[in-house]
C-alpha cells in the first residue's frame, strides 16, 4: 500500500472533522435555545422530541469524527430524554403543548457546547503548530532552562556553551544588575535551576529569595561551581542554601544528569487519585471537596461492598480508609485488598481517632501502611495526601522506568507503538518510528570500560528528553538501543529532526581519565500509520535502521514501502 | 469437499440520512477498503437506485426519517435479485434485544454507531465472514 494514499485518507478525514465541528457547534446552538425554553418552562412537545432526535445523531456519530467524549456526553442526554420522547412520539396528540423536562438537561446542553468549544480551539491549535515550518525548533515541551548568573569575569560562558549542546537553553545575566535579574526570572518560568559561582551564592540566594517573595518564581535550586571542594567550603555553601556543588574541571554529563533531574521531579505531577473508604457520607463528601478544591482527584466509598469495584474503576494512587465503616472493620478491609495481587503495593492509610500505639501497630501488621489521626485539619489532609500520592507514584515510576536512564522499559515503549498506531487510525494524522542505536558502542565499553558506555547511554537518554517534545514517548529498546515514538510527525520531518540530534551528540566530547572520545548514532525512521500492527512498524524501523548501519553509520535512514 | 471460494463483494451500497456521515463513509468504502460505494440519503432512493446499480452488500441506518432502516430491508427484499442480499444495520442504540431483532429480519449483523472510518471495512469482512459460517 502506497504512504500517499494514505496520507490522502487523513487529509480527507480531517478536512471532514473540521467540517463536522462546524455542524455539531450549530446544532449544538439549536439544542441550547432549546435548554433556555426548558429553562423557563416554555419547551413544547415537538421541541422536545427534535432534541432527542439532534442528540441521538450526535451520539451515533461524533465518535466516527474523532469526538468520542462528545459523543459519550450526549447520549446520556439522550438516555434522559428517551422515554419521555418515545412516549410522546407515539400519542400523536398536541404537540405543541409544553412539558417539564428532566432535570439537569438544560446544564447537559451547557456542557456539550462547551465540549465543542474546546475541541475547536484544540483542533485550531494544532492546525497552527502543525502548519508552523520550525515545529522543531524550541517548541519541544522538555527543554530544560537554566539561568546562569555571572557577572560577566567568572568564566561560566563556556560552561553555558557545554550545557547548550546538551540541548540546556541556558539564560546568562549578571547578578550585579538586580533589574536584569529579576527580568530573566520571571521570563523564564520553565527554568529548573541557577547556575553561579561558590563565591556568588550569597547574592544570588538574596536575589532568588526576593524574586520568590514577589511572587515572580518558585524557590529555585542554586547549583554553585567552584575551585574549592575542601569540607570548609562546602558547609559554608551548604549553610548559605546551595542545593549542589561541582567543583572544577566540572563533569559536564554528571551536572547535565543533575539539572535534568531537577527539571523531572519539577515536571512531574503531584496531583494523585484518592479513594476515600468512610461511612460518615457528611465528612467523606468534605475530605473530597477539600482534596478536589487542591487539585486532587478523589472519591467516597460508604458501603464497602462497593470498595472493590470502585477500586478497579477509579485506580487510585492511595486509599483511605475509616478504621471502622458500619460493622466492618477497616482493618480486614485492608486485608481483603491484598487479596488481589494488583493491589498488593496500594498504599492504604488509616483515618482513625485511634491513638493507642497498640492497636495502631495492630492494625500496620495486618496490611494497613500509616495513620492519620482524627480530626484532621483540611490543609494537613491536602499535604499528607499530597505527598503520599507522589511517593506512589515514583514508586509505580521506578517500577516502569529503565533504572540507568529513567526511559521508559522495553515492554512499555513497545505498548506506546501500539497505542499511537490506534490514535492515528482514530484522528488519521501521521505519527513515526524511530529506532536508534549508538555506533560501535561494544569498542567504547571494551576501551573505556562500562563505567563510560553507562555515562554515554545516559547522556543520549538526556538529550533525548531535551530535544524532544513532551507528548513523544522515548524508551530504552535494549542495551544500547532507543525507541522514539513521534505522534503528529510526518517521516520527513522526523528524519530532519533525528539527524540534527545525532548531529548534536556526535560533537560532544567525553572525557575519560586522560583521553576523551566522540560517539556517533544511526537511525531508522518508520510512519507507524504504514502499518497494519506495531510489530510491523518496529521491524520497519529495525530494517531501515540496519539498512543504515550497512551504509556507513552516523546517520539516519527512512523506511521506505516497496 | 473444496471449500468455495469466499466471494468479496465489490459494489456497496450505503443508506443515511445524516450527509456527513454519508461523506465520511465513502471515504472509509472507497479510500479506506477499495469498494465501490454507492451513498443513498433514504430508503426511497435506495429502493429506486438498487435495481441498476447490483448492491452485494447494503448498509442501513436504523433511525431515518420517512421509511427507517428495517422497512426499507423489507421493500428491497422485494425487489427482484434482491432477495439474497446481505445486509448490515448500522444503530447507534445497541440493545441485545434489538440485534436479535435485526437478525430475524434477515440481517447478517449489526455495526454500532459510531464507526471507526478506518475499521468499517474490516469490521463488514467480519461480519461477512461469520455469516458464512453460520448460515
Amino acid at each position: 500500500m502506497a504512504s500517499q494514499e494514505n496520507g490522502d485518507v487523513s487529509e480527507k478525514l480531517a478536512a471532514l472533522r473540521q467540517k463536522f465541528l462546524v455542524r455539531a457547534s450549530e446544532d449544538i446552538q439549536v439544542l441550547r435555545a432549546y435548554a433556555e425554553q426548558t429553562r423557563r418552562g416554555e419547551l413544547s412537545a415537538e421541541g422536545l422530541i427534535q432534541c432527542y432526535q439532534q442528540l441521538h445523531r450526535l451520539a451515533g456519530s461524533a465518535g466516527t469524527f474523532g469526538l468520542p467524549e462528545l459523543g459519550v456526553a450526549a447520549r446520556a442526554l439522550e438516555k434522559k430524554l428517551k422515554s419521555q420522547a418515545e412516549e410522546l412520539t407515539e400519542t400523536e396528540n398536541n404537540h405543541s403543548q409544553t412539558i417539564d423536562v428532566n432535570d439537569g438537561f438544560a446544564d447537559g446542553v451547557d456542557a456539550l457546547a462547551k465540549l465543542v468549544e474546546v475541541k475547536s480551539e484544540i483542533s485550531g491549535q494544532t492546525r497552527a503548530a502543525i502548519s508552523r515550518a520550525d515545529i522543531f525548533e524550541g517548541s519541544h515541551g522538555m527543554q530544560v532552562s537554566v539561568i546562569v548568573m555571572d557577572s560577566g569575569c567568572e568564566g561560566l560562558a563556556s560552561l553555558s556553551a557545554e550545557m547548550a549542546r546538551y540541548g540546556f537553553n541556558c539564560q546568562t545575566v549578571d547578578q550585579k544588575v538586580s533589574a536584569s535579574v529579576q527580568e530573566v526570572l520571571a521570563d523564564t518560568p520553565g527554568a529548573a535551576a541557577i547556575l553561579c559561582r561558590d563565591v556568588a551564592v550569597a547574592d544570588v540566594m538574596s536575589l532568588r529569595n526576593q524574586a520568590t517573595a514577589k511572587g515572580l518564581h518558585r524557590r529555585l535550586p542554586v547549583i554553585c561551581i567552584g575551585r574549592d571542594g575542601s569540607f570548609n567550603n562546602k558547609y559554608h555553601l551548604a549553610k548559605l542554601g546551595a542545593f549542589a556543588f561541582f567543583q572544577e574541571p566540572v563533569d559536564i554529563p554528571e551536572l547535565a544528569e543533575r539539572i535534568e533531574s531537577l527539571a523531572i521531579e519539577r515536571s512531574a505531577s503531584v496531583q494523585g487519585r484518592v479513594l476515600i473508604v468512610e461511612d460518615d457520607t457528611e465528612l467523606a463528601e468534605h475530605y473530597c471537596l477539600v482534596l478536589q478544591s487542591a487539585g486532587i482527584e478523589a472519591r467516597a466509598v460508604s458501603d464497602p461492598l462497593d470498595l472493590m469495584p470502585t477500586l478497579s474503576s477509579f485506580q487510585p494512587d492511595i486509599v483511605l480508609m475509616d478504621v471502622q465503616i458500619g460493622d466492618y472493620s477497616g482493618v480486614t478491609l485492608a486485608r481483603l485488598i491484598r487479596f488481589e495481587p494488583r493491589w498488593l503495593s496500594l498504599p492504604i492509610i488509616y483515618l482513625s481517632s485511634e491513638d493507642d500505639p497498640d492497636n495502631q501497630l495492630e492494625a500496620l501488621s495486618k496490611g494497613a501502611d500509616e495513620f492519620l489521626m482524627k480530626p484532621v485539619s483540611d490543609d494537613y489532609l491536602v499535604r499528607s495526601v499530597r505527598i503520599r500520592c507522589y511517593r506512589a507514584r515514583q514508586l509505580s515510576e521506578l517500577m516502569n522506568r529503565d533504572s540507568l536512564t529513567g526511559l521508559l522499559k522495553h515492554s512499555l515503549i513497545k505498548q506506546e507503538v501500539e497505542k499511537e498506531l490506534a490514535r492515528c487510525r482514530r484522528d488519521g494524522h501521521p505519527s513515526s518510528l524511530v529506532m536508534l542505536d549508538l555506533d560501535h558502542f561494544k569498542q567504547i565499553n571494551d576501551t573505556w570500560g562500562h563505567r563510560y558506555g553507562d555515562i554515554v547511554i545516559r547522556t543520549l537518554a538526556n538529550l533525548l528528553r531535551n530535544r524532544l517534545r513532551e507528548t513523544d514517548m522515548i524508551g530504552r529498546y535494549g542495551g544500547e538501543e532507543f525507541l522514539v515514538v513521534l505522534p503528529h510527525c510526518e517521516v520527513t520531518a522526523a528524519a530532519e529532526l533525528v539527524r540534527r540530534i545525532g548531529e548534536s551528540f556526535a560533537e560532544l566530547e567525553f572525557s575519560a581519565g586522560e583521553g576523551s572520545f566522540q560517539v556517533t548514532l544511526s537511525a531508522g525512521v518508520a510512519a507507524i500509520n504504514d502499518f497494519a500492527n506495531g510489530d510491523d512498524a518496529l521491524e520497519a524501523a529495525d530494517q531501515a535502521l540496519y539498512q543504515r548501519k550497512r551504509s556507513g553509520r552516523n546517520g539516519v535512514t527512512v523506511h521506505s514501502l516497496q | 469437499m473444496v471449500p468455495k471460494k469466499e466471494s468479496v463483494p465489490q459494489r456497496v451500497m450505503y443508506v443515511e440520512d445524516d450527509p456527513d456521515i454519508r461523506a465520511i463513509a465513502e471515504i472509509a468504502l472507497q479510500d479506506v477498503g477499495g469498494f465501490t460505494a454507492r451513498l443513498c440519503e433514504s430508503g426511497a432512493q435506495a429502493l429506486d437506485v438498487a435495481p441498476a446499480f447490483g448492491p452485494e452488500l447494503v448498509l442501513l441506518d436504523v433511525m431515518m426519517p420517512g421509511m427507517d432502516g428495517p422497512e426499507t430491508l423489507r421493500a428491497l427484499r422485494e425487489l427482484p435479485g434482491m432477495a439474497q442480499v446481505p445486509v448490515i444495520f448500522m444503530t447507534a442504540r445497541l440493545q441485545r434485544s434489538e440485534i436479535d431483532e435485526y437478525r430475524a429480519l434477515g440481517a447478517a449483523g449489526v455495526i454500532p454507531k459510531p464507526f471507526d472510518p478506518m475499521t468499517l471495512a474490516e469490521q463488514i469482512s467480519e461480519i461477512l465472514a461469520r455469516a458464512r459460517m453460520e448460515p
